[in-house]
C-alpha cells in the first residue's frame, strides 16, 4: 500500500489537532479562520483516502470489523461537525468531533489486529453497504444530537436559554431518525436474503428496535408539544441506548446466539 | 400562574391514565402467563389469524371513525397512550434484548413467565395488540376524509401498522426447514428446529455439486506441548501469498513460493495440482537465531497430513483461510413435474413454488470437501404484504426527511 494506518491516523490526528489549536486561539483574528479550517478538513481527506486506497488494497468495502467501522466514524464524525457549524453556527461542536475522531484512531493503533482481510459469505451481498453507511451516517448525526442536548441541559442548569441549539439537537436527531429507519428496514431486508427471515429478535436486532423505539418516542413527544427544553436530557441519554447496541451488544448474557455481532477476531 | 392539577380519570385523559392502562395489560399478560405455566400466545394458523386480523382491523377503523368525537375513543387513538405503549414494548424489547432468549428450565420463574421467551409471550402479544389499536385510531381520523398533507403521516403509520400487524398475526404461517443432500443424492424430507420428524416437502432438490472456495491459508505458530497457538494481541493475522513476510519475536519468515493447490510430487517436491485434490502449499524461509533454512509446508486436508516448519519444539504452521464462498448446483422438481436448475449461494438463494431456498451450510469437518449441502427452504405466505408495509415507510422516510429539511429552512 502506498501509506501504512500509522502513518495516515498520525497525520491525520496531527492535522485535527493543529487545526482546532489554531481555531481557538485564531478566534480574535479572521486570518487564522481559513488555514484552520483548511488543516482541520485535510485530517478528513487524508483519512477518507487512505479508506479510498486500503479499499481498494483489500478488494471489498472496509466495513467488516469494528476497527474499519471506527474508520468510517474518524472520517465522517468531523465532517458532521464541519456542517454543524456551517449550517448553524455552533463551533464547539467539531473539536468534539475531531477529539473522538481521533480517539477512535487511537483504538486501532492500539489494536492493529481488528484488522483482517477476510469477509465471511453472509456479508457479501449488495445490502452490506447501504445498510452500514447509512447506519454509521446516522449514528455520527444522533452523536451529534446527543452532545449538542448536553450542551443544552447545561446551559439551562446555567438559566440560560438556548434556541438555536435545541433547533440543531433537534434536526439532528430529526435526521438521524430518518436514517435509522433505512437502516433498520435494509438490515430486515437484508437478513430476509442473508438468513431467511427478515426479524428474529436476536440481540442486536432488538437492540436496534429499542433505539430506534427511543428517538420515535422523542419524536412523538416533541409532535405533542411537549416543552421542548424538558426533552434536551431525554436527547442526551438516547445516544446511550446506541451504544449498547453498537458495542455492548456483545457484552450481553442474550449474545451468546446472535449472528449479528461483530467478529472481534 | 395558578396550576389546576387534574385528578385520576378526569377527563381529558393524558399521560397518566396512558401508563397506568397500559401497565395494567403488561402485569394482566404476565398473570396469564403464570396462570398459563408460561405456554405462550396459541398460534393461529392460515385462514382463521387472517380473518381475526381482518376484523380486528375494521373494527379498530370503524370504532375509530364512528366515535372520532367520544373523549375516550381519542385518548385510545392519541400520543399520550402511544407513548405509553412505545415505553412498554421498549421495556419488554430491553428484557428480550438483555436475557437469554430460549430454553429455560421449566419450573424457573423465567420460563412460568415466559422472559426467555418474551417476544410470544402474553405480556407482548397484548401490548402490541393495543399498540396496533391505539395506532389504528389515529390513523383512521387521518385516511379519511383524505387529504394530501397527511400522506407522509398514512404512508408511516399505516405501513408500519401494515408491517407490524402481518408479522406478528402471520408468524404461525412461517415454516421453515433444513434439506440435508448429499452430492449426487435428491431429498425431499426437510427438518424443523423443534420436531426430530422430518416433514415431507411439494418438491425435491437434487445436489449436482457443491463446491466451497477459500481464502488464503494463515501463518501461525504452534506450541505443540501446550497445545496452544501463539497469537499475540498486536499480531496482525498474515494471509500467505509469495513474497510475504512475517516477523514474531526473534522469528522471521518469508513465503519464497505458494501453490493454492498443490500435492507432493515422486521426489517429494510440491507441484501443482488440480483443484479438487490439491492442498495449498507455501516454500518459507525462516531467520531466527541468526540461522536460516527454508522449507516446505502445508495446510493438510481431511485426507493429507499437514507439514509444519520445527523452530526448535515451536511450530510454524499453516491452517486454510475462512470460507469465502460456498455453493449447491441443484435441480429442484416440483410435484407436478415443474423443474428448475440453478446455483444456490449464500445471499443467492432461489424462489420456486411459493418457497425459498437458501444455501444454510455444508459439513465443517469436511470443509472444502463436503459432500454434504445443508439448504434451508421457507415459505412465507405473508411476506408481500409486510414488504409492502416497510416499502410505505420508507417512501414516508423520503417524504418527512425532504419535508424536515425544507421546515428547518423556515425556523
Ligand atoms: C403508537 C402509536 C402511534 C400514534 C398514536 C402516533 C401518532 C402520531 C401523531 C398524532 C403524529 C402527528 C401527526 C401530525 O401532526 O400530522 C405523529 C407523527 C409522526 N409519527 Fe406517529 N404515531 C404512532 C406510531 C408511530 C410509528 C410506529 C411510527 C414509525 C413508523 C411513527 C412515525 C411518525 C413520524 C415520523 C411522525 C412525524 C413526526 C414529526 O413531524 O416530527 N409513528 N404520530
Amino acid at each position: 500500500m502506498v501509506i501504512d494506518f500509522t502513518t495516515a491516523a498520525i497525520l491525520a490526528i496531527a492535522c485535527w489537532a493543529l487545526g482546532s489549536l489554531l481555531d481557538l486561539f485564531g478566534r480574535k483574528s479572521a486570518a487564522l479562520k481559513l488555514p484552520a479550517f483548511l488543516l482541520s478538513i485535510g485530517g478528513t481527506f487524508i483519512m477518507a483516502a487512505y479508506i479510498a486506497i486500503y479499499w481498494s488494497y483489500l478488494g471489498r468495502p472496509p466495513l467488516r470489523t469494528l476497527g474499519e467501522t471506527r474508520l468510517w466514524y474518524a472520517t465522517l464524525i468531523p465532517l458532521a461537525g464541519f456542517l454543524v457549524e456551517y449550517r448553524w453556527k455552533i463551533a464547539w461542536l467539531k473539536y468534539y468531533c475531531m477529539g473522538l475522531a481521533g480517539f477512535f484512531l487511537v483504538i486501532n493503533l492500539l489494536h492493529p489486529e481488528v484488522f483482517d482481510k477476510t469477509l465471511m459469505p453472509a456479508l457479501q451481498s449488495p445490502w452490506f453497504i447501504p445498510h452500514v453507511v447509512v447506519y454509521l451516517v446516522g449514528y455520527v448525526l444522533l452523536a451529534a444530537s446527543s452532545v449538542a442536548a448536553l450542551h443544552n441541559v447545561s446551559l439551562q442548569l446555567r438559566h440560560k436559554k438556548n434556541d438555536a441549539g435545541e433547533t440543531a439537537a433537534h434536526y439532528l436527531a430529526l435526521l438521524g431518525f430518518v436514517l435509522l429507519t433505512f437502516g433498520l428496514i435494509f438490515g430486515a431486508l437484508w437478513a430476509k436474503e442473508a438468513w431467511g427471515h427478515y426479524w428474529t429478535w436476536d440481540p442486536k436486532e432488538t437492540w436496534a428496535f429499542l433505539s430506534w423505539l427511543a428517538y420515535l418516542g422523542y419524536l412523538h413527544a416533541f409532535r405533542y408539544k411537549i416543552d421542548r427544553s424538558k426533552l434536551q436530557w431525554y436527547l442526551a441519554l438516547s445516544f446511550i441506548v446506541l451504544l449498547v447496541c453498537w458495542f455492548g451488544v456483545n457484552y450481553l448474557p442474550s449474545a451468546q446466539n446472535s449472528v449479528h455481532t461483530y467478529t472481534q477476531s | 400562574m395558578v396550576v389546576v392539577r387534574r385528578r385520576w380519570f378526569q377527563s381529558p385523559w393524558e399521560f397518566r391514565e396512558a401508563f397506568l392502562v397500559t401497565a395494567i395489560a403488561v402485569i394482566a399478560g404476565f398473570i396469564i402467563e403464570y396462570l398459563g405455566a408460561g405456554r405462550g400466545v396459541p398460534s393461529l394458523h392460515q385462514p382463521v389469524n387472517a380473518i381475526a386480523l381482518a376484523i380486528f382491523g375494521v373494527a379498530v377503523l370503524g370504532v375509530g371513525l364512528a366515535f372520532r368525537n367520544n373523549a375516550v375513543v381519542q385518548w385510545l387513538g392519541g400520543i399520550p397512550l402511544g407513548l405509553a405503549l412505545i415505553f412498554a414494548i421498549a421495556v419488554l424489547s430491553f428484557i428480550g434484548g438483555v436475557l437469554p432468549q430460549g430454553e429455560a428450565a421449566p419450573d424457573s420463574l423465567s420460563a412460568l413467565l415466559r422472559i426467555n421467551q418474551i417476544f410470544s409471550s402474553w405480556p407482548f402479544a397484548l401490548t402490541v395488540l393495543f399498540f396496533l389499536a391505539n395506532l389504528g385510531f389515529g390513523l383512521s381520523w387521518k385516511l379519511l376524509p383524505f387529504k394530501m398533507q397527511n400522506l407522509q403521516f398514512i404512508l408511516f403509520h399505516a405501513g408500519f401498522w401494515l408491517a407490524l400487524a402481518c408479522g406478528v398475526f402471520g408468524s404461525s404461517d412461517l415454516q421453515r426447514f433444513v434439506v440435508p443432500i448429499e452430492e449426487g443424492k435428491a431429498n425431499n424430507l426437510g427438518y424443523s428446529m423443534n420436531s426430530d420428524v422430518p416433514t415431507k416437502l411439494p418438491f425435491s432438490i437434487y445436489l449436482e455439486n457443491f463446491s466451497l472456495e477459500e481464502y488464503p491459508p494463515q501463518l501461525l505458530l504452534y506450541d505443540p506441548q501446550n497445545d496452544k497457538l501463539l497469537v499475540e494481541r498486536s499480531q496482525a493475522i498474515i494471509q500467505v501469498r509469495k513474497g510475504v513476510t512475517a516477523s514474531w519475536k526473534g522469528v522471521n519468515v518469508n513465503v519464497l513460493d505458494y501453490l493454492s493447490y498443490g500435492l507432493r510430487g515422486a521426489d517429494g517436491v510440491p507441484q501443482p495440482a488440480d483443484q479438487t485434490a490439491g492442498i495449498p502449499f507455501a516454500k518459507v524461509q525462516v531467520t531466527s537465531n541468526g540461522t536460516s533454512f527454508d522449507t516446505w509446508i502445508s495446510t493438510g486436508s481431511p485426507m493429507l497430513k499437514p507439514d509444519a516448519a520445527d523452530l526448535g519444539g515451536i511450530l510454524l504452521i499453516m491452517v486454510p483461510g475462512s470460507p469465502k464462498a460456498f455453493n449447491s448446483a441443484v435441480s429442484i422438481q416440483g410435484e407436478n413435474g415443474e423443474q428448475k436448475t440453478a446455483t444456490l449461494g449464500v445471499n443467492q438463494p432461489l424462489s420456486f413454488n411459493g418457497w425459498k431456498l437458501y444455501q444454510m451450510g455444508y459439513d465443517e469437518k469436511m470443509g472444502r470437501w463436503s459432500q454434504l449441502s445443508l439448504i434451508e427452504v421457507i415459505r412465507d405466505p405473508w411476506l408481500p404484504a409486510v414488504y409492502l408495509g416497510l416499502f410505505m415507510i420508507m417512501a414516508g422516510n423520503i417524504l418527512f426527511f425532504w419535508n424536515g429539511i425544507k421546515r428547518s429552512e423556515v425556523s
